[in-house]
Parts: structure tokens; C-alpha cells; sequence
């Protein structure tokens, strides 16, 4: 028994070790963006010997980073909200009418799923261009609607056919009918499943590139994080302690949202990939 | 009369439903779809107005002639294959570790788990990084070899560092897949297997990795379905280089569009990534039901 402990202590550390070094590069970007260029240059493992903040405010202004990050708000809550409202509700109404028609709607929803964004995105850029989606932050929020609206209806028409249809009728009985039956009764009921979608596309929208490179990144306006971070790699190209410093300012809010709602956000992901 | 009434209404309410979610989605992908398949017997430059329409030739030419997208597959095929594998083995292993009851486990996923919350173009950047600078210093302090090598500059091992920032970055994703599905072994089933004498190899390949079955099934269809579009980390970390070398199928037909400017082309080539991942798709779905039928 006392084997066993001595055993599963240092097994611990083992993988303490590994998580640590797993994470090293992360640590390293961390606190190289507080060097100056010729302190990265002369040695990229040692810690600062003068932490510097001019990086900082340099690249804060540059890319003009509070406007990015509301770019990004923007951009995913326009999208989230989109997939949510439109995708419960239809999944709702597609998982109580037993049809054939309803089916088949069903059927054509949650077939783009297999439909890979690069087989569609030169087309879909040009769509986007006739329709006036293209360069505008509000418009490419719009077009997560569509995009992500396949996976969202697949799980919420799972999770509603687990939903005893007593309850919709017991609303009924209250008076309510159409969408108001579905807000107060259903939509509640539905909460679990709308974390999950919501933690899932989140991340998506969020971190998304190709999208955002394809519609808006014209314009230093409507630019997101990820883009923004893209582009300025791409001009300061070996000045690494700025370089290093946009990265550092384009995960900073993953990060600190990760740690804040750590348990939630992994439960999200397992319980999409195992239903979707 | 009234149950007409309902009848009516009760299809208007359906409308009212479904309409939202299925004008966005033939917007977001019926109608592009559509479009590439009739662009992609054009053309088309992408900006002039002249389409003409030159049947399969597109097709023609990428089956015969055409040396980057070959490569470019090849490079995908080899890519998705190894990724699988290694993403899965290690996720394996490492929540089978995790589930040991360790005190530090759940602060442990999360640290594996961390480079699946960043963006991919981002975690190319960081990764040149560490290959460039971070490589360069170590070479210097440890003298060893290995961090002299030209981790991005060979063709060889820039395809080892794709392959390898690619699992670092999903790993996590993996690892909690496989530690929800540990939950389900049970664990009497274990100690009956230990009673019996088996070692923990063997318990491990006789008992545990049986009842993971569903999740491998998950976690290999979704490295699969990742593995095929790859683009954004190479992106960031090689584009493509060197000297073509790392450049997939994605990137491939990103390039051939929107910087060759052969749109029509370029979505003749992605018409062919689609039919290949449906076949993909539609092979392993019913490879799986019919496994879980058997079951």
C-alpha cells in the first residue's frame, strides 16, 4: 500500500513536470514580451532582467487594440445569438412535427455539416460581396447564422426529443401558444444543451481566421484579434519582442476566460463532440 | 371549419419555425455550393466580368497535369494519417494517467487543454518562436544538435514541426474526450482483472481499451474531419514553405484562388476536397453503425 502511494506521487510529479514543459512555449512568449530586442536576442530562455512595459503600449496603439477587441465582441455575440435563436427554435418545431416533409427539412439542415468551409469559401466570399456581408463586422457576425446553424440544430434535435411534450402542453393549457409557448416553456428547459453550443461556437467565432480573412480584413476598422495579430507578425516580421507581445495580447482573453470558467468550458466541448 | 383553421395556422407556425434556419443555411451553403460547381467549369478570373465556360477541363487538368495539388494531397494524406495516430495514442495515454486519481488532475487537463482554447494562426506564431529564437538560445546554452537543426528551413522537418505544433495544439481536446469516456470502465471490472492477476498492460489492452471504444470511434472520426482541412497553423508557421513543401490541400486551393487568381480553378479543386471528404464521411459512418450494431 505505501508502495502504491510512493508510486502514484511520483507519478504526479512526472506529469506535473510534462504539464509544465507542455506549456513552456506559452510561459516563454509570456515573459519575453517583457523584454527589450536586444535582451530577446541575447538570450530567449532567461527570465527578464528588466521587465519592460514599452512593448506594451507600443503595440496597444498600433493596432489599436480596444477597437479589435470590440470587433471581436461584436463579431461573436452577433453570431452566437443568431445560432442559438434561430437553431432552437427550429429544431424545436422540426422535433415535435412528425412529417415526412419535416424530415426532409431536417435532412437538408444538417447535411452542409459535411460540407468543408474550403470547398465553398471562394463562392461564399462572393455571395457575401453581392449581398453587401462582405467588410462590414455586422455582416460577418451574420453569416456565423448559417454556418454554424447545422450543428446547433443536430444537438438541440437530440436534446428535444428527450423533452417530455406533456410540458409543452401543459403550457398550452396556460394560454400560450407560437413562440411565447417556446420562450417561457421550452427555451428554459433547453439550458444545458445551449451552454454546450455556446461554449462550442464561442470558441469557434472567436478564434476563427479564414472567415475573417476572407470578409474583413480590408480595412484596419473592422479587423479582428487573430487578423490583427496576423498582420502585424507579418510587417514586424523578426522584432520579436513586439511580435511575441501582439500574441501575448491576442490570447490574453482566451486565457483568462479559460481559467475563469475552466469546468464549464470542458464539460461544453466533451458533451458536443460526444453528442455531435 | 375551425380544424382548417388550425391546420393553416399550425403550417404558418411551422413556417415561422424552420424559415429563419433555412434561409441562412441555403444562403451560408446551398447557393455557394451551387455556384462552385458552375464556376468550376469557368474560367473565371475572380474580378472580370468574361466567364466562359470550358466544361471539365479544370477537372482535366488537375487529375493530369497539375504537380502542386498531387503534392499537395500526398502531403495531406501523410499529414492526417500521422496525426491520427499520434494525436490519439498520447491523448490515450495521458488520460489514462490522469485517471489515476491523481490530486492535481483536474488542474492538469486544464493544462493540457489550454492550447486547444488559442487560435491556430496564433499558435503558428508562437511556435516560430520557440523553432527560431527559442531553438537558437537552447542550442547555445545546452550545445546538443537536435536545437541547431532547421526545424522550419528542410522540407523534412518542417513537416515534423507542422505535424507536431498540430497535435500540441488539439491534444487537450482529445485527452477529455478520452477521460469522459474512462469514466464509464467500470471500475469492479478492473479489480476483478487485477484479482485474477492480469498486470496493468494487461488490464489496460484486455479491459480498459475495449470499453473506450465508442470514444476512439469520436475522437478518431473528429481528427480525421481536422486533419483533412488543415491550413491555418501552416499559415503562420511555414506558409507553405519551404519551397512548397508544406502546402495541403486547403492551402493549395487557397493560393490557387486568391493569389493566383484562378477562381475558377481553384473551386474545381475544392469540389474535389468536398467529394473526397463526403467519401471519407460516409465510409467511417457506416463502417460505425454497422460496428455498433454488431455490438
Amino acid at each position: 500500500m505505501a508502495g502504491n502511494k510512493t508510486a502514484r506521487a511520483a507519478l504526479e510529479i512526472v506529469m506535473i513536470a510534462v504539464a509544465l514543459l507542455f506549456l513552456y512555449p506559452i510561459i516563454l512568449v509570456f515573459y519575453n514580451s517583457f523584454k527589450s530586442f536586444g535582451e530577446v536576442m541575447r538570450d530567449v530562455i532567461a527570465l527578464p532582467h528588466q521587465w519592460t512595459f514599452a512593448n506594451y503600449s507600443y503595440v496597444w496603439k498600433y493596432i489599436d487594440y480596444p477597437k479589435l477587441f470590440v470587433n471581436n465582441v461584436v463579431i461573436t455575440a452577433l453570431g452566437l445569438a443568431g445560432i442559438i435563436l434561430i437553431s432552437s427554435v427550429a429544431a424545436y418545431k422540426l422535433a415535435r412535427t412528425k412529417s415526412k416533409f419535416s424530415a426532409l427539412l431536417y435532412m437538408l439542415v444538417i447535411i452542409p455539416m459535411l460540407i468543408p468551409f474550403q470547398s465553398i469559401m471562394v463562392t461564399v466570399l462572393k455571395l457575401a460581396q453581392n449581398l453587401h456581408l462582405a467588410g462590414s463586422v455586422w455582416g460577418l457576425g451574420l453569416q456565423y447564422w448559417g454556418l454554424g446553424a447545422p450543428m446547433a440544430v443536430f444537438i438541440y434535435h437530440g436534446f428535444v426529443k428527450g423533452v417530455p411534450k406533456e410540458l409543452d402542453e401543459s403550457g398550452m393549457i396556460d394560454g400560450a401558444t407560437g413562440f411565447s409557448l417556446f420562450f417561457r416553456i421550452v427555451f428554459p428547459l433547453l439550458k444545458p444543451v445551449t451552454a454546450t453550443i455556446a461554449v462550442i461556437d464561442v470558441m469557434w467565432i472567436w478564434n476563427d481566421f479564414l472567415l475573417p480573412l476572407l470578409m474583413v480584413n480590408g480595412s484596419p476598422d473592422t479587423k479582428t484579434l487573430t487578423l490583427a495579430a496576423y498582420s502585424f507578425v507579418g510587417q514586424y516580421n523578426t522584432d520579436w519582442q513586439y511580435t511575441m507581445t501582439a500574441v501575448v495580447m491576442a490570447v490574453l482573453p482566451s486565457i483568462v476566460v479559460f481559467i475563469l470558467l475552466q469546468k464549464h468550458i470542458v464539460k461544453g466541448v466533451t458533451a458536443g463532440a460526444v453528442k455531435g | 371549419m375551425q380544424r382548417i383553421g388550425r391546420k393553416t395556422s399550425g403550417k404558418i407556425e411551422f413556417g415561422m419555425f424552420t424559415l429563419p434556419v433555412l434561409i441562412c443555411i441555403v444562403l451560408a451553403f446551398y447557393i455557394p455550393f451551387f455556384m462552385s460547381m458552375y464556376y468550376s467549369l469557368t474560367d473565371w478570373n475572380g474580378i472580370s466580368r468574361s466567364v466562359n465556360f470550358i466544361g471539365m477541363d479544370n477537372f482535366r487538368q488537375i487529375f493530369s497535369g497539375d504537380a502542386n495539388f498531387s503534392s499537395a494531397s500526398w502531403f495531406t494524406v501523410k499529414f492526417s494519417i500521422l496525426f491520427i495516430v499520434l494525436s490519439n495514442v498520447l491523448a490515450i495515454v495521458i488520460a489514462v494517467l490522469l485517471d489515476q486519481k491523481l490530486k492535481t488532475s483536474s488542474l492538469l487537463r486544464a493544462a493540457f487543454f489550454i492550447p486547444y482554447i488559442l487560435s491556430l494562426v496564433i499558435v503558428g506564431f508562437i511556435w516560430k518562436f520557440i523553432f527560431s529564437q527559442g531553438f537558437a538560445s537552447l542550442a547555445d546554452t545546452t550545445g546538443w544538435p537536435i536545437w541547431g537543426w532547421s526545424w522550419l528551413g528542410t522540407p523534412k522537418l518542417a513537416f515534423v514541426s507542422v505535424l507536431l505544433v498540430s497535435v500540441w495544439q488539439s491534444i487537450g481536446f482529445y485527452i477529455v474526450i478520452y477521460l469522459a469516456g474512462l469514466q464509464s470502465v467500470p471500475s469492479d471490472l478492473l479489480e476483478a482483472a487485477k484479482v485474477d492477476g492480469a498486470g496493468a498492460f494487461r488490464r489496460f489492452f484486455s479491459v480498459v481499451l475495449p470499453m473506450l471504444a465508442p470514444s476512439v470511434t469520436i475522437a478518431v472520426f473528429m481528427s480525421l474531419t481536422n486533419s483533412i482541412k488543415v491550413f491555418d497553423v501552416i499559415l503562420s508557421l511555414t506558409g507553405g514553405g519551404p519551397g512548397g513543401s508544406t502546402y495541403s490541400v486547403s492551402f493549395d486551393i487557397y493560393r490557387e484562388t486568391f493569389q493566383n487568381n484562378l477562381f475558377g480553378y481553384g473551386t474545381a479543386k475544392a469540389l474535389v476536397l468536398f467529394v473526397v471528404v463526403l467519401i471519407i464521411t460516409v465510409l467511417q459512418l457506416t463502417y460505425f453503425k454497422r460496428k455498433e450494431v454488431e455490438q
